[in-house]
């Protein structure tokens, strides 16, 4: 009954609770001897205290581990007194016969902690500080017995009974010929064969019994995280079923199945978050309600379970259930739980924190695409953590707001940030989206610098950078003539902004909760464990496994929150996307790679999807369909279970893109065209249709709609839809879109054969590329310019010539397969038609040219440049009277143009 | 129609049946309705039948609407024939000894007597008693384990050797009415309903006069659909438990009609009464719930059950002396049941002691964690002692004990708006308008969220008040905020309009106030800046009557009205100079 009472600091003492404490007996008995008696080395006694340790903060489950397990590790950590000890174990275990003993045996406890004034300590004596996390183990241990009632202890005891037995009866299975066994003593006979057998056998260790350490010693150390997890919850949930098929046997419920400590239970939660973070939808989201569901059985009032369901939910997209499970959380906890691990901040007042409640809610429908709600809710998080004077959360609401605001479109003309807005942006009620976006993002910086909210400020440079990235800096408020205008974006502010998300990697562990790395690598300990032990890690691993067993060990080592390493990793992407829209190829690409080795297995699921797609866009525009479509297939069995998937939109750009270039511009009805229609309509499809929400998507989608019109040669619709799309395009801001739209508009003008129309879209395109400092978009603007003049009439193509080769550098050195091929073509036809150039003197610079060009159309199968190219080609090699070259090119050019009209086997790749 | 000897006969054998395998509530309900049925007068001596109903005069009042005489009712279906007893002397003496045993609640020595028992009868009383001591153990190690962190899978660990051995009995086929209805009570128990469903229907259908299995698949029929969907042989019975589902199920009044046709057979039955009192109570008829209530209690005065809705009603209608007399009278006949608590926090409530109403509520609780109105009742405490947070804790555990309890949903969103969260608390009312969309009240209140200067969702809120009005708005928020809502966005054809309806609506319930004023202040400036001056001089007049400031405005409005008409012509003049 929560609301009425709220125990934080959960401890009841369990039968392994027990065991700890019988071992940490034997670690430090109160006798006086600098070196216990079993103890061979100081090291093996200080493993055993190290292992205790690594027991009371492992967080890599929920539930406490039976005997048997306890035994099987011990073996491990003892080295050669591991019988000694587990037989010592399970003696004094077999001595508790009647609540008496336990009543004994704790008060014998308080022997093993020194005084808490700690003054008169003999040198060689050994004995547990009281204010050390094992004495603190022991003496809350101690209290929580104390504190038992009768029934309880009667409890405890019976719970230790089926505690030993079971161990007694999973031992009992293996060893069929000992299956008479009945007491615990006879049962460490058994342990000692078995102990005789594993000398005998030399190296093979006890992995016999524990099938699950066996696979992780063939599988190595190549098992990902997940699977690793994933195989634990085998085991855990055959444990469960294997507990409750023996209690059909004798009707008794497993009483073996106890919670860890509170804190122990919250690490493991939080890793799981991490997990279903980082996985997304990939992870099983069945599997973790099921455990969830344990966990809310055995202990209702934490309430962090009904947090994790709404995590997992939201990855699930199960709207309905995710909201109901937020709210739940938030009704019960008041968002306070937790709180044995954060200390309550200034602000927590018994009213709760409830703006953290809706600051959740804000960004839940943002995920679930309600721009508006998520917008009203996020506004009033703001007022509230005002209100509460929690400036934590509105740091973090200010930045969830800014980054709706620029993710999501706004447009400028609605007033969705009505009246209510809130004082901390109020003074920019008559500023634009974008100003408003700074402004929010200038004081969520702001704030969390001086909260030292490192992960936040980073989050933010990066926010920063992409906003820099996309938006011309204005004056905010001084619109005068005087006001120095600069019209062009900064990248070097990107970069600056950039390299200041990054700095966090060299200090995230002043923020991060210690708990969870200590927990972790604890477990991680614990884990190790498992690997035989006697052999150093390195040296006997290494010979026959490949290096990845030391990176392994290593990253367990360094052990960076999951968070941070996303963050790092973001910055990458981030990076390559400005390379790729300020047109550097190279640097995008690698930028891309270098996120997906480094990043690509630690971060979301989602950010590793979107460096596959950005490898694999540049691969179709450097290399070819082909390359690119065998790259989606790996990509897509990678990604297949990933809500949202951008997989899929991406297969249909490439085979939009394919279709395009295969597609047959004399025949409008080819099949070919009607594929690429679909692929469009499919696309668009894809976005929802909510005003606002997937923007990128839907302009996609309508600017390809147009190229596919074009090719169709309907060029007033195609001139219509593009208008249109360059309308919704300023109405929500997106400026670098307007580029390329302009662009588009251009190439229509020029196809319709309207050169004078297209050369104003040409120009508008091309300041707008340099505004936003977008070269290679401008280089290919600039080429269209040139194809405009030359189309004007022949005595422009030296302005055309020039203008090319003013933009070559940039094309030639970044532009994909197509884009240099048309350039090259250009080229020629520039040379061809200027009346002052003769074939016959200079046909290498032409021929040059022209071979460039149909070498990089056949990785494109774009046919209809190819057959250009080879047209002009046997038209040079007919002026030259090169007539075996020609008959080459003209069969080339022969064979290209059926290829366009018979568009044959259209559609290999898709489904 | 089924005859009243009949029904009679078939429910005396049941109760002996009922007794003889301990199902002793299922019994004292089947009593309750042997009693119930009016007795023939001719057979029966005066003083038997002023035992049975003493004042039935108030009750007649509210029963005059003829119940319904179906021609083609249910006869007694053959297929239900009252089963024969069956090896009595068999297994007579041990069972004897067993059955006393398990009326001392000795459950397992109980069992332990019919250990080698085949017949039925004892098969049924050794595992009812098993499951019983299980329950009891349950109970207490519910207690016993109680961590910090609300452990709760105390369990019966008798459940699965029950359904083992349930379920064997079942594919054999060797296993009766009674076993069915354990059985069915243990798989619920387990979880799997579809199964505890099955084998309920089968259970009712061979047996129907079994209440509590009546009540336990009752308890399983969570929608409409899972109810229709319930293959049940015609039976009087039947109507019994759908009446009781119908008001579960929040169909108030198909649940009063079948009630009302009961009550042909069984009119003198307290708990059709009190089932009828309640499904008024649903539909806010508290006066006549009242006087339900106190004939009940004056027929039955040692009743506990379903008082604390009668307290709730007392609560309502403000009747502290009532309330601390009913109070009272419960404490004296059980001190430890949920109801008499829930009385007792309500009393104190009434009186402003919230503290030690909360105290009552949480002794209620103790007693019965899924109490639902407790929860319910214990926020609303909460939020009178403005601690916001442990009220919205209170009324989310109610919400969790039953999903569809509209007054936790609308406490919830209360709570939230008192933390100045309206668009978060929204949510709430919604949820709670969902479950109930005919009460103005939760329409006003959403209206308000949508008001409040957070917001400014004015368009919305009028939407809600529209409904508020269309529910029948009894406390008269409604209109008068439309039209002032209409006011402030300056559309003030609407706000007369609105006003108009809202001073018919004082008029027609003879009140006075602000809101009159208000009312007819701006219904005398709007007529009369559009000109329609005698209407607005009726409204003028009517202002006159009043003293204060409006009877001030309403002089000056007047002489307006009156330089207006006689201005009229020489505004003419002046546009129009000759």
């Amino acid at each position: 009954m929560a609301g009425l009472t709220r125990t934080a600091g959960a401890f009841a003492v369990t039968p392994h609770k027990i065991s700890v404490c019988v071992l940490l007996q034997i670690y430090a008995p109160s006798a006086q001897m600098s070196l216990p008696f079993p103890f061979s080395s100081v090291s093996q006694h200080n493993r055993l205290g190290l292992y205790l340790l690594s027991l009371t903060k492992a967080c890599d489950g929920m539930y406490e581990m039976k005997l048997e397990e306890l035994i099987n590790q011990l073996r491990e950590v003892g080295d050669d007194v591991d019988a000694w000890l587990t037989e010592n174990l399970t003696n004094r275990f077999s001595y508790l016969s009647s609540p008496d003993d336990l009543l004994n045996f704790f008060t014998d406890m308080r022997g093993i902690l020194g005084s808490l004034d700690s003054g008169a300590v003999q040198d060689d004596q050994i004995v547990l500080d009281p204010n050390s996390i094992l004495g603190m183990f022991v003496r809350r241990c101690i209290l929580a017995f104390n504190l038992l009632s009768f029934e309880g202890v009667c409890h405890l005891f019976s719970s230790i009974e089926a505690y030993c037995r079971e161990a007694h009866s999973s031992f009992a299975q293996y060893d069929a010929s000992n299956s008479n066994l009945e007491s615990l003593t006879q049962y460490n006979q058994m342990d000692k064969t078995t102990k005789l057998h594993k000398n005998a056998s030399g190296n093979v260790p006890f992995h016999l019994h524990t099938p699950e350490a066996l696979f992780k010693v063939t599988e190595g150390l190549l098992v990902t995280r997940t699977e690793k997890s994933s195989t634990r919850k085998f085991a855990e949930a055959t444990s469960v079923a294997s507990a409750s098929s023996s209690k059909v046997e004798d009707t008794r419920v497993d009483e073996s199945l106890f919670l860890r400590t509170n804190l122990q239970i919250q690490g493991f939660l939080m890793e799981k978050a991490d997990a279903i973070e980082t996985h997304g939808s990939s992870f099983s989201s069945s599997s973790i309600e099921r455990f969830l569901e344990q966990l809310q059985n055995l202990a209702p009032e934490l309430h962090r379970v009904h947090f994790l369901r709404y995590l997992n939910k939201l990855h699930s997209d199960d709207y309905f259930a995710a909201l109901d499970n937020l709210l739940r959380y938030f009704d019960y906890s008041a968002g306070t739980e937790g709180f044995d691990l954060v200390p309550p901040s200034t602000g927590c007042s018994m009213h709760g924190r409830y703006e953290i409640g809706l600051l959740c809610l804000g960004m839940m429908h943002f995920r679930f695409g309600h721009p508006n709600l998520a917008l009203e809710v996020l506004t009033e998080a703001v007022r509230v953590s005002q209100q509460l004077s929690n400036d934590t959360c509105l740091a973090y609401t200010l930045a969830a707001m800014s980054n709706l605001l620029s993710e999501m479109g706004i447009a400028s003309t609605t007033s969705v940030l009505g009246a209510s807005y809130s004082s901390v942006t109020s003074t920019a009620s008559s500023l634009s989206v974008q100003q408003r976006v700074y402004i929010l993002l200038k004081e969520s910086l702001r704030r969390a610098d001086t909260l030292k909210l490192k992960r936040l400020v980073a989050s933010n440079h990066l926010a920063m950078a992409k906003f820099e990235l996309m938006n011309v800096q204005r004056p905010l408020l001084s619109f005068g003539p005087k006001a120095s205008m600069r019209h062009k974006t900064c990248p070097i502010s990107v970069c600056k902004e950039i390299r200041l998300g990054a700095h966090l990697i060299s200090d995230f562990s002043s923020e991060s909760s210690k708990m969870t790395i200590d927990g972790s690598l604890s477990s991680v300990w614990l884990k190790d464990l498992q690997k035989p032990w006697s052999q150093p890690v390195y040296s006997r691993e290494s010979s026959y496994r490949n290096n990845s067993t030391f990176f392994k060990f290593f990253v367990h080592l360094v052990s960076i929150p999951g968070s941070v390493s996303q963050i790092i990793g973001a910055s990458y992407l981030l990076r390559a996307t400005s390379w790729e829209l300020y047109g550097s190829a190279p640097m995008a690409r690698m930028n891309t790679l270098v996120y997906a080795t480094l990043f690509g297995d630690s971060s979301s699921s989602s950010d590793a999807e979107l460096a596959y797609l950005k490898l694999i866009q540049h691969l179709a525009l450097h290399k070819g369909y082909k390359d690119a479509f065998a790259a989606l297939t790996i990509a897509e069995e990678k990604f297949l279970t990933v809500s949202k998937s951008k997989i899929m939109l991406l297969k249909l750009q490439l085979v939009h893109e394919h279709a395009l270039h295969r597609s047959n511009f004399v025949k409008s009805t080819s099949g070919n065209l009607k594929l690429a229609q679909r692929m469009c309509n499919e696309l668009g499809g894809l976005a929802s249709t909510t005003m606002g929400v997937d923007m990128e998507l839907k302009v996609e989608a309508s600017l390809r709609e147009a190229r596919t019109l074009l090719a169709a040669k309907q060029y007033s619709q195609a001139a219509n839809t593009a208008h249109s799309l360059f309308c919704t395009c300023h109405k929500f801001n997106l400026q670098i879109e307007k580029a390329s739209v302009l662009l588009l508009l251009a190439e229509i003008h020029k196809k319709s054969g309207n050169a004078v129309m297209g050369l104003p879209y040409a120009l508008a395109s091309i300041s707008f590329c340099q505004s936003f400092n977008l070269d290679l978009l401008k280089a290919s603007a600039t080429l269209t310019l040139a194809e405009l003049w030359l189309g004007l009439g022949s005595n422009h193509s030296k302005r055309a010539l020039g203008l090319l080769h003013g933009a070559f550098p940039m094309i030639l050195g970044h532009g994909g397969l197509e884009l240099r091929a048309r350039a090259y073509i250009f080229e020629a036809n520039c040379y061809l038609s200027d009346p002052s150039f003769s074939v016959s003197t200079d046909s290498d610079t032409v021929l040059d040219s022209l071979r460039q060009a149909s070498d990089e159309l056949q990785a494109l199968e774009y046919h209809e440049l190819s057959a250009e190219a080879l047209y002009l080609m046997a038209m040079v090699y007919d002026k030259l009277g090169w007539l075996e070259e020609r008959e080459e090119a003209a069969a080339l050019f022969k064979k290209h143009i059926t290829a366009l009209e018979n568009p044959q086997d259209v559609e290999p790749n898709i489904a | 129609m089924v005859s009243k000897e009949s029904c009679r006969n078939e429910i005396r054998a049941a109760i002996r049946q009922l007794s003889d395998r301990c199902l002793y509530s299922a019994a004292k309900w089947a009593g309750e309705q042997l009693v119930g049925i009016e007795q023939d007068p001719s057979n029966f001596t005066p003083s038997n039948t002023r035992f049975q109903r003493g004042s039935s005069s108030i009750r007649r009042r509210f029963s005059t609407i003829s119940t319904p005489q179906p021609s083609a009712g249910f006869s007694q279906p053959p297929a239900t024939p009252l089963p024969q007893e069956e090896d009595e002397v068999i297994d007579g003496d041990l069972y004897l000894l067993a059955k006393s045993y398990f009326d001392c609640r000795e459950y397992r020595r109980a069992s332990h007597v019919l250990r080698d028992q085949m017949s039925n009868k004892s098969l049924f009383l050794r595992c009812y008693a098993l499951y019983l001591a299980g329950e009891k153990r349950k109970e207490e190690e519910m207690i016993e384990l109680e961590g910090p962190l609300g452990k709760s899978d105390a369990i019966n660990r008798e459940l699965v050797s029950l359904e083992r051995e349930l379920s064997a009995l079942k594919r054999t086929g060797a296993i009766d009415s009674f076993g069915l209805y354990l059985y069915g009570v243990v798989l619920k128990e387990k979880g799997n309903e579809t199964l505890a469903r099955a084998s309920l229907v089968e259970s009712v259908n061979s047996y129907p006069w079994n209440w509590s299995a009546w009540s336990e698949l009752q308890s399983l029929c969570t929608s409409i659909e899972i109810l229709n969907s319930l293959n049940l042989n015609s039976h009087w019975m039947k109507e019994f438990f759908l009446g009781s589902a119908y008001q579960e199920l929040r169909m108030h009044s198909e649940s009063l009609a079948k009630y009302e046709y009961l009550q042909g057979i069984f009119s003198f039955s307290n708990y059709i009464q009190a089932q009828t009192a309640k499904a008024q109570y649903s539909l806010r008829e508290f006066d006549q719930v009242e006087i339900m209530f106190e004939d009940l209690l004056r027929n039955d005065p040692y009743r506990v059950e379903d008082m604390d809705l009668y307290s709730n009603v007392l609560y309502a209608k403000e009747a502290c002396a009532a309330l601390s007399y009913l109070a009272h009278k419960v404490f004296l006949t059980d001190k430890y049941r949920p109801e008499s608590c829930c009385i007792v926090g309500n009393y104190y409530s009434l009186k402003g002691q919230h503290e030690k109403a909360v105290m009552y509520f949480r002794r209620a609780l103790k007693l019965n964690k899924k109490y639902l109105s407790a929860w319910t009742l214990m926020g609303h405490e909460y939020v009178e002692m403005k601690n916001t947070s442990a009220a919205v804790d209170a009324y989310r555990r109610a919400v969790d004990v039953n999903p569809c309890d509209y007054r936790a949903w609308y406490g919830l969103g209360q709570a939230y708006e008192m933390m100045g969260m309206p668009f978060y608390a929204l949510h709430y009312f919604r949820k709670s308008i969902f479950f109930l969309p005919n009460d103005s009240r939760l329409w006003i209140a959403m209206a308000k969220c949508y008001q409040s200067e957070q917001l400014h969702m004015l368009e919305e809120a009028i939407k809600c008040y529209k409904r508020a009005v269309n529910c029948g708005d009894t406390e008269g928020i409604a209109l008068n905020q439309l039209a002032k809502l209409h006011q402030k966005l300056g559309r003030n054809e609407e706000a007369a309009f609105y006003f108009e309806k809202d001073l018919e609506r004082m008029d027609a319930e003879g009140l006075e106030g602000p809101n009159m004023f208000e009312a007819l202040v701006f219904l005398a400036t709007h007529l009369k800046t559009n000109k329609k001056f005698d209407e607005a001089e009726v409204y003028c007049t009517r202002l006159l009557d009043y003293s204060g400031p409006e009877k001030e405005k309403a002089k000056s409005l007047l002489r307006g009205i009156r330089m207006a008409q006689t201005d009229f012509p020489s505004m003419d003049m002046e546009h129009f100079p000759l």
